[in-house]
């Protein structure tokens, strides 16, 4: 698997291309185009044990409030930002789910052709909710969070105009 | 001996108390507010009862709880911990109207000793020698201004209810003196409900050392010699070491005989401490006396081989102090630093959260005092310490490298600690020498911080790699399956499920 991958610390950010690929087992890691003599594992939820050419690291991991990754190892803190070429969403990938009660707002001026949920219904994250219909473009409207849909405003042939209320996800 | 014990406390010191109740062979009854219903206290009890909401004022401060909780459950005797109701002489004194032991001192020394001027009276009675300065609190700022510009400036204000450095002012001279008094006064008002200040001359870069008592009620009263308190940020300790490095045995004797005499001439009963400054002629001076457990209690239990706590206990149920002298010689050096869940980077500001992953140090000379575990949730309402690091060896030496090789070992993840301020500490020339003061600390982060080590070669790539890795794992279930044997479920929606389940009712 083959992630681009935005590493920032103290000294500034750059973006690296490391492409994880599995022979007999044993991860096999090309940094860059630098095939490296590198061996890693989760060995608990948060932490991953790397040898890298026989030097011996652990690294915590964890998210931060805006999605990147918060790395630690030992004294020195890095975060990250992940994006892995063959996921469609790219950057929102793995970000956290919104807390409270969310609002959807239509993202931009159009009407409403469909309606994928009911008030009441439980939805994932993710999920489709509505679609709004836009310079001819069908767009699915998705919630940002699983939860309960609490209320939808939006009714099936609705013009709406950029930022209005559609529905109300708990 | 006692059958059943309320601890009236939380956190590590709960855990602490309840660790020596087990081997004692005594029955435990914790108690909890709201958001510690999932703390490591309550999971290792015998028995839990709740006593309100998050808030200590409607929980952990509330006597009539405590008593209605200690009726109900059967307990003979209640242990207070250090903080909320420890030094409060309305709690001993529910205590004795419920026919329950108050693991302490009785109200009446803690009045005569417990407060600031009340303590200072005293030692001038024991003849034990004061800071210049009231005892006597003084109602009117102009009165105090008065006083300070009569003692010369720099003066200090503090809290007649103070303690932790709350409701305290260094007054550099005498045009800062009325904002100073007013933000003493609310803040002393605030953390302890008494907005009375005194003043006190203030001595320039002064050790902080405490002695250790403990008194029977059979007479008997003897000192555990001294702790080093001087690294402090903002008047609360993050480290505390014993033998401290300036105390010769001639002055560990002479504060240890100040201190014990201070006890007796004010009926003191059970631990107590005598904190004492130290000017760099050695001369020591009475700061004030704590009537309970300390925070640093460990150190001295290191160099002494006592366990402060069953002595405590032993002590409340009319035992007699077990040693053959009065005072002690300690053994070996011990050193105690505070982890705190809080932010070097941002102020220190609190860092509550969830603990995510969490690897606590072991192996020879270290013991850790703590209340956490992983996957708890650091709650926001109270005090932000999360475990107290204690190393001991033969010198000093082996000590503070213990004591660098478990921070080391030490990682927290999903909070930010104060792990980094003890690496910066811990390997600071003049810490080694141990040529320090009450204002060492605050002096050296106000200094620009020295550059950090440079990582070693390959920790970025490791980093990156670690990012893959975990990313394949653990990305919101967008990316297609790997086939790695060590790829689980999502973790982060388990996790939400989790979250879900803990704000059941």
């Amino acid at each position: 698997m083959k992630f681009e991958i935005e590493l920032s610390s103290a000294e500034g950010k750059k973006k690296h291309i490391v492409e994880l690929a599995q022979i007999n087992g044993m991860h096999s890691v090309i940094i860059d185009g630098r095939l490296l003599d590198a061996d890693a594992i989760q060995v608990s939820p948060n932490t991953v044990s790397v040898i890298l050419g026989g030097q011996s690291f652990e690294i915590n991991l964890s998210r931060s409030a805006g999605g990147k990754l918060k790395l630690q190892c030992g004294p020195h803190e890095y975060s990250a930002e992940v994006m892995d070429p063959r996921a469609w969403r790219g950057r929102n990938l793995g970000a956290l789910e919104v807390a409270g009660r969310q609002e959807i707002l239509a993202p931009m001026p159009g009407k409403v052709v469909r309606l994928l949920v009911a008030a009441g219904d439980a939805v994932e994250s993710g999920q489709g909710l509505l679609v709004v219909e836009a310079m001819k473009m069908q767009n699915e409207i998705r919630s940002p969070k699983s939860g309960k849909v609490e209320r939808l405003l939006a009714k099936e042939g609705q013009n709406v105009n950029a930022g209005e209320v559609l529905a109300w996800v708990d | 001996m006692f059958k059943k014990i309320l601890i009236a406390n939380r956190g590590e010191i709960a855990v602490r108390v309840l660790r020596a109740c087990r081997e004692l062979g005594i029955q435990t009854v914790a108690v909890y507010s709201e958001v510690d219903r999932a703390s490591l206290h309550v999971r290792l009890a015998a028995e839990a009862y709740p006593i309100g909401p998050a808030a200590s004022r409607d929980s952990y401060l509330r006597i009539d709880k405590l008593m209605d909780v200690a009726k109900k459950s059967g307990c003979d005797a209640l242990h207070p911990g250090y903080g909320f109701l420890a030094e409060n002489p309305a709690l001993p004194r529910a205590c004795a109207d419920s026919g329950v032991t108050f693991i302490g001192p009785s109200a009446e020394a803690m009045e005569a000793m417990g407060s600031k001027t009340a303590g200072k009276q005293l030692a001038r009675r024991a003849e034990v020698p004061t800071v210049p300065g009231t005892s006597e609190p003084i109602e009117k700022p102009e009165e105090a201004q008065e006083l300070a510009r009569s003692m010369d400036y720099p003066i200090v204000l503090k809290a007649i209810a103070g303690g932790g450095g709350k409701g305290m002012r260094v007054v550099p001279n005498d045009t800062a003196f009325a904002s100073a008094w007013r933000d003493a006064a609310s803040e002393a008002l605030n953390a302890f409900g008494d907005p009375r200040v005194f003043v006190e001359k203030y001595l320039p870069a002064p050790r902080h050392i405490e002695i250790q008592i403990f008194a029977d009620s059979h007479g008997r009263c003897v000192s555990l010699g001294e702790r080093e308190c001087s690294i402090q940020r903002r008047h609360q300790k993050v480290v505390e070491e014993a033998p401290s490095t300036v105390i010769t045995p001639d002055l560990r004797r002479k504060m240890g005989e100040a201190a014990v005499r201070l006890a007796r001439a004010g009926g003191y009963v059970n631990a107590g401490t005598v904190e004492f400054l130290v000017d760099a002629d050695l001369n020591f001076y009475f700061l004030e006396v704590n009537t309970r457990l300390q925070v640093e209690h460990p150190v001295t239990e290191q160099v002494t081989g006592l366990d402060l706590v069953k002595l405590q206990i032993a002590i409340a149920a009319g035992h007699r102090l077990p040693f053959a002298w009065e005072s002690i010689t300690p053994r070996g050096h011990a050193m105690e630093v505070r982890l705190y869940a809080e932010d070097p980077d941002n102020n220190f500001f609190p860092s509550p959260g969830k603990i995510l992953a969490r690897h606590a140090p072991t192996g020879p000379g270290i013991r850790l005092d703590e209340g956490v575990y992983e996957g708890w949730t650091v709650p926001m309402d109270y005090d932000p310490l999360l475990s107290k690091l204690i190393a001991w060896g033969n010198s000093r030496e082996e000590t503070i490298s213990r004591l660098r090789r478990a921070l080391n070992e030490y990682s927290i993840t999903g909070i930010r600690t104060n792990v980094g301020l003890f690496r910066r500490i811990l390997s600071d020339q003049e810490f080694l020498r141990g040529e320090i003061h009450t204002n060492w600390l605050d002096e050296l982060l106000a200094r620009p911080r020295p550059p950090a080590p440079e990582p070693h070669p390959g920790t970025e790539e490791a980093a990156l790699i670690a990012a893959a890795v975990w990313h394949s794992a653990n990305a919101n279930g967008h990316v297609p399956a790997s086939t790695d044997a060590n790829v689980g479920p999502s973790r982060w929606k388990m996790d939400g499920r989790l979250r879900q389940m803990d704000h059941m009712p």
